[in-house]
């Protein structure tokens, strides 16, 4: 069971077929009563409100948050191809949010792109746009950031009906003839409250299914019951944002690569290139803009080809092409550094911590029971056994992917 | 687990309770000590039926008490409360050991939910599968199809009979549909068996009218112990539930009905004569000594009893003008043609029974003595010409119903004779209503034949007035609210509209344009702004017809289309439970619908509309009876008199009751989330507010009253998104809102430590 399961929605009772059929046989109030004890496991990883007022508690929601996304150590799909769809119906002009629920999509799909490519350099990633009750493939699915925001940022205007079945549709069209190593996922920002689809939706839900799709949604504006249904059934994630700031960070907990699908998690070898950075001064035709460049760029090893990023598939014979940074980075989300513990500062008036004044990583003072001036929390590393800041901690876990303590340690 | 309240040892069923249920369960523990009648209030959602079911079977294993007979209003209800036991009977076993724990329980209901006849069970109404199940079983048929193959019998009932005492249910309990399973396995009537076995149950499960209709209590619930305990679920309504078991309509097609009748009665008297006239002879010689005695007819001749309360039942002989059957039937005659004459009237007409009577015996010498004993006379008639088809004589039935019923009653009863119904005058549609004014006659042998009854509902509000109205004196009553980690309930009173102007359905107020666009407006800003379902009620069906063609006019109903299918409950059962399907299925494909529906319908009684199904429900007005109704007007007159209950509190009252009874379809359990939206100035007046049941009133906050339509716009999103969030279901320290059998221990210590 992934992290996903964690109930982030108020209506689990709701569950999947079978269980929705012997629920009608429950009485409602005790389908509470099953939920509640679904719920005593999954304290740890669920996200609370996020109102909270508190530093230390704010931190500590974070903490929380991450834990979710990352969960103990599972074997993780780092090979991604993502579809990303913004509804872009009559609901999307509201402006409730702001500029609008549309200005606040595409800033947060920008966002999504670059972090998504940052932690997933093997992945690709498309766009599809919701609009009129059609849904229309923006870009294809492909490695090049870029490309992505540019042909969302020419295509912001909204109207009409939306339609999840029509975009599920398509965006599986797509994904189902990638390789099986591929991870492949739909993640879906919605901003209307119901879908006008053209047939039944549960089918397009089970197509999903049985493709290994697993789609994820973010509703801007109330929980929607289909779209419950269509994480529950795919194994994707259902948040709804409260705020702007709360969509980007919701939009955001995609960017990590989701566990592997037991069934596709067999290994499998995957042909890569790793190119060689053209000289400077050269003159080349660049396979991906179709015109002459100069310099910089990159040459495909097998056909040698010229692109001008990475990662990106060569457009020639069609080689995963990447350097080596890259590869080593999508690393760590298998080989990740330990979650790092709080630890209880009343502890501390026991004397137990007076060597650990300063933060191992950037030596700021740590909050100790004594003083009130530095809230927040204090964490320790579980192997170096080092503590550390909240600042650090994000750091550590989100950019570095190393633990300057055990680094350090003498082997 | 196990825990104790006050000495005794409750079982129940599952890891954690709600702190609401064990307070429910100390109180109702108390009334049972004090051998007493309560009135407790708690919202559903909050596992009602386990609480009770959980502690009066723990009580019963523990203190010599009768019977548990548990009353619900429909046969759904009543399979849910079964089901729910049987958990808790298994969790008992296991606590306790099978033995010990042993119980019988079953379900009972009409033969029409329990035949397992393969024919006559699927006949389509009620009466008819009763009468079809007489034509089979009747003494007289049974015994001439001894000699006669070619006559039919039921097979069910005859291995049932032969059994004789040895038919038994093995322990255990059972649903209508186990009954049915085990009726056919073994080959036996469940109807007759379940009838049977009622009195070695230790729980029975049955219909109000089981024990508030005297015409069905007579037979079937005749021989319970006092020191059974009677539990009334869902019964907010039961003050209607007992006025209409005493009331009774004739009508123009009765009345013509009652003829036919007669006159196929007085064929079969003229056969009977000429064949068997020792027969008639017979039946006189037994009238003169008094009624049949009903223990001595062979069960299944036995199909309803006297229609007034056992008490009032004459135990003499039959008067002699009506023991004859010739003269019985001439003595009808003259009854229906009076009261056709009667119906002819131009003018409405209200009298008591006392003047009714007299008239009726100084037109045509009817008197009282012979009436009163009409609708045993008819029984025994029936019975002495062979009978069968009682569904074809439903109309004599309920001429002599109500002739008993005039001859018995002269107190709490009202006539009333209306030409046409007020709201369509030039359709002649006449109408004779015999109306029982006071709740309290039908369910005062109930209170008074047994030693603890229990009334309870999520909304009893205020429930002081359930004493009064039922006339009687609980030894405890308390309403409970509901303990939440999270404001899952989102109540709201709107008061006027986005252009400040005050709306209501208030009679001068309805018809205004500007009102019934307001709120038109106020249901578009909703569907837009709410997913899945939402659920309007409306106060009346002509009120809704009105408002929804206004809106057509307006163009607001194609608006809300763009966002939400629409569904319309009308009239016609089989219509509106395709709507009801059809709009389920809306809400699950996401493409989301609203409801229209009508208050004190059958929609706003027994459909639930939780989860996505109702995700807001708008109560359009209050929905106050039809204030000129001369029933009405007549109860209320008697409210005032015989219990000094105000009318204008009794109508509010009503209306309130039935306003949350509405909108509390939307939550049926603490998983659950849902608004609602009281769309009427009235609602913020303090004397409407305060009638809310306290689960309500207890979210009702200060912000959220006297809103206009944008800002009830505003805090509906902000609810929504607030609701989508996850939470901890468990509540943490002082907000703790599941107990475990280790803090019910810990409290139990503390208690002990106090005292
Ligand atoms: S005796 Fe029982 S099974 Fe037979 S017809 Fe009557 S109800 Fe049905
Ligand atoms: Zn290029
Ligand atoms: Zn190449
Ligand atoms: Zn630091
Ligand atoms: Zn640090
Ligand atoms: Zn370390």
């Amino acid at each position: 069971m992934g992290p996903e399961e964690d109930g982030t929605n108020p209506m689990d009772e709701d569950g999947d077929g079978d269980a929705e059929e012997q629920g009608r046989d429950m009485e409602a109030w005790e389908k509470a009563y099953a939920e509640d004890r679904s719920w005593e496991a999954l304290t740890e990883d669920a996200s609370g409100l996020l109102l909270a007022v508190d530093v230390t508690q704010q931190q500590r929601q974070h903490r929380r948050r991450f834990a979710a996304s990352k969960g103990p150590r599972i074997q993780r799909g780092i090979i991604r191809y993502v579809f990303v769809v913004c509804d872009f119906s009559r609901a999307a002009a509201e402006a409730d949010f702001k500029p609008s629920r549309m200005g606040a999509v595409a800033n947060c799909v920008e966002a999504f792109v670059r972090e998504f490519f940052d932690q997933n350099p093997l992945s690709h990633l498309g766009l599809i746009t919701i609009r009129n009750g059609v849904a229309r493939r923006l870009t294809d699915l492909s490695g090049s950031p870029e490309a992505h925001i540019r042909a969302l940022r020419a295509n912001l205007e909204c109207s009409g009906d939306a339609s999840i079945q029509n975009a599920i549709d398509l965006a599986r069209g797509y994904l189902s003839s990638i390789p099986s190593y591929g991870h492949r996922e739909v993640v879906i920002l919605y901003s209307a409250l119901s879908t006008c689809d053209p047939g039944d939706i549960m089918d397009s839900i089970a197509e999903c299914k049985k493709a290994n799709i697993r789609c994820s949604v973010v509703g801007l504006s109330a929980e929607i019951y289909i779209c419950k249904t269509l994480c529950d059934k795919t194994g994707g994630v259902y948040s709804v944002a409260i705020s702007e700031s709360h969509l980007k960070e919701l939009v955001l907990e995609h960017a990590p690569p989701p566990p592997a699908v037991a069934e596709s998690a067999v290994a499998s070898l995957v042909r890569m290139g790793f190119p060689q950075r053209g000289a400077e001064g050269t003159v080349a035709l660049c396979a991906c803009h179709r015109e002459v460049k100069l310099g910089g760029g990159y040459t495909c090893p097998r056909c040698k080809a010229r692109v001008c990023e990475l990662p990106t598939e060569c457009h020639i014979c069609g080689l995963t092409l990447v350097s080596s940074p890259h590869l080593a980075r999508s690393y760590h989300h298998l080989f990740p550094v330990p979650g790092f513990e709080e630890v209880s500062v009343q502890l501390q008036s026991m004397g137990k911590f007076d060597v650990l004044r300063l933060c191992y990583g950037c030596q700021q003072e740590l909050p100790t029971a004594g003083s009130k001036a530095i809230a927040g929390v204090r964490l320790e590393c579980p192997r170096c056994k080092q503590h550390f800041c909240f600042d650090c901690d994000v750091y550590i876990h989100e950019s570095l992917h190393n633990c300057p303590g055990c680094e350090s340690l003498v082997k | 687990m196990k825990f104790k309240i006050e000495g005794l040892t409750v079982y129940f069923p599952y890891e954690f309770i709600y702190p609401e249920q064990y307070q429910y369960m100390v109180e109702l523990k108390r009334a049972l000590d004090a051998k007493g009648h309560c009135l407790l209030e708690m919202p559903t959602g909050t596992g009602k039926t386990i609480t009770l079911l959980s502690l009066i079977t723990s009580y019963q294993l523990a203190n010599p008490v009768g019977k548990l007979v548990y009353c619900t209003r429909t046969v759904h209800e009543m399979e849910k409360v079964l089901d729910e036991l049987r958990r808790l009977h298994a969790y008992q076993e296991k606590e306790i050991g099978k033995e010990a724990a042993k119980i019988l329980a079953l379900g009972l209901s009409s033969r029409k939910n329990m035949c397992v006849h393969p024919e006559i069970s699927g006949e389509g109404s009620r009466e008819s599968v009763d009468a079809g199940c007489r034509k089979l079983t009747a003494s007289w048929v049974r015994i001439a199809a001894v000699d006669n193959p070619n006559i039919k019998t039921c097979d069910f009932f005859e291995n049932y009979e032969k059994k004789g005492a040895d038919a038994l249910l093995p322990p255990g309990v059972y649903t209508l549909h186990d009954m049915r399973s085990f009726g056919r396995e073994k080959g036996w009537c469940p109807y007759f068996l379940a009838r049977h076995m009622i009195q070695f149950a230790n729980v029975v499960v049955y219909n109000y009218q089981y024990l508030l209709d005297p015409k069905v209590s007579g037979i079937i619930s005749r021989e319970m112990e006092k020191e059974c305990i009677v539990v009334f679920d869902e019964a907010h309504n039961i003050d209607n539930v007992c006025i209409e078991a005493l009331s009774v309509n004739i009508r123009q097609q009765t009345l013509e009905g009652a003829t036919r009748n007669l006159g196929k009665i007085s064929q079969v008297i003229e056969k009977f004569k000429a064949t068997d006239a020792n027969r008639l002879r017979e039946e006189y010689n037994r009238l003169v000594e008094g009624l049949a005695q009903r223990g001595n007819l062979p069960v299944a001749d036995n199909w309803l009893a006297n229609p007034v309360l056992p008490d009032d039942i004459l135990r003499e002989a039959v008067p002699g003008n009506i023991r004859r059957a010739e003269h019985f039937v001439a003595f009808l005659k003259r009854l229906v043609q009076y009261i056709k004459g009667r119906l002819l009237t131009e003018v409405v007409e209200s009298e008591g029974p006392l003047s009714f009577l007299n008239s009726l015996n100084k037109e045509c010498s009817i008197d009282q003595k012979a009436l009163k004993f009409c609708y045993d006379r008819l029984q025994s008639l029936l019975t002495t010409l062979e009978i069968t088809d009682t569904d074809e004589f439903l109309y004599i039935q309920s001429i002599c119903d109500f002739a008993t019923l005039v001859g018995t009653y002269q107190r709490g009863f009202a006539i009333i004779i209306e030409p046409y119904d007020d709201r369509m005058p030039n359709i002649p549609d006449p109408v004779l209503q015999l109306s029982c004014l006071d709740a309290s006659l039908a369910i005062r042998p109930v209170f008074e034949r047994f030693q603890s009854v229990v009334i309870t509902s999520g909304t009893l509000s205020p429930i002081d007035l359930y004493p009064r109205l039922l006339n009687f004196n609980p030894v405890i009553f308390k309403s409970f609210t509901m303990t939440l980690t999270r404001d899952c309930l989102c109540p709201m009173i709107l008061t006027r509209g986005s252009d400040q102007l005050p709306v209501s359905t208030k009679f001068d107020m309805r018809s205004d344009p500007g009102v019934v666009r307001n709120y038109g407006r106020l249901l578009l800003e909703m569907v837009a702004a709410v997913p899945d379902g939402v659920v309007c009620f409306f106060v009346s069906y002509s009120y809704m017809d009105g408002i929804i063609n206004s809106w057509n006019e307006m163009g607001i109903l194609q608006e809300v289309m763009q966002h939400k299918l629409v569904f319309i409950e009308t009239q016609d059962v089989v219509e509106t439970t395709l709507a009801l399907d059809n709009y389920r299925r809306a809400c699950d494909c996401g493409r989301g619908a609203v409801f229209f529906s009508v208050a004190r319908g059958k929609v706003a009684e027994g459909i639930d509309f939780d989860r996505h199904y109702g995700r807001l429900v708008i109560m359009y007005g209050i929905p106050f009876q039809y204030t000129l109704s001369r029933i009405l007007r007549a109860r209320l007159e008697y409210l005032r008199e015989t219990f000094q209950i105000k009318e204008g509190d009794f109508l509010t009252f009503d209306a309130v009751r039935q306003a949350a009874q509405c909108v509390g379809r939307v939550i049926r359990s603490k998983a659950d989330y849902g608004m609602m939206i009281f769309a009427d100035k009235r609602y913020n007046r303090h004397d409407k507010r305060s009638k809310l049941p306290g689960w309500i009133q207890t979210h009702l906050r200060d912000a959220h009253l006297n809103l206009s339509t944008d800002m009830s716009l505003h805090i509906a999103r902000e609810f929504l998104r607030k609701m989508a969030q996850p939470y901890d279901k468990k509540g943490q320290g002082t907000n703790a809102t599941l107990l475990s059998q280790a803090d019910l221990e810990k409290m139990e210590q503390m208690e002990n430590m106090q005292a």
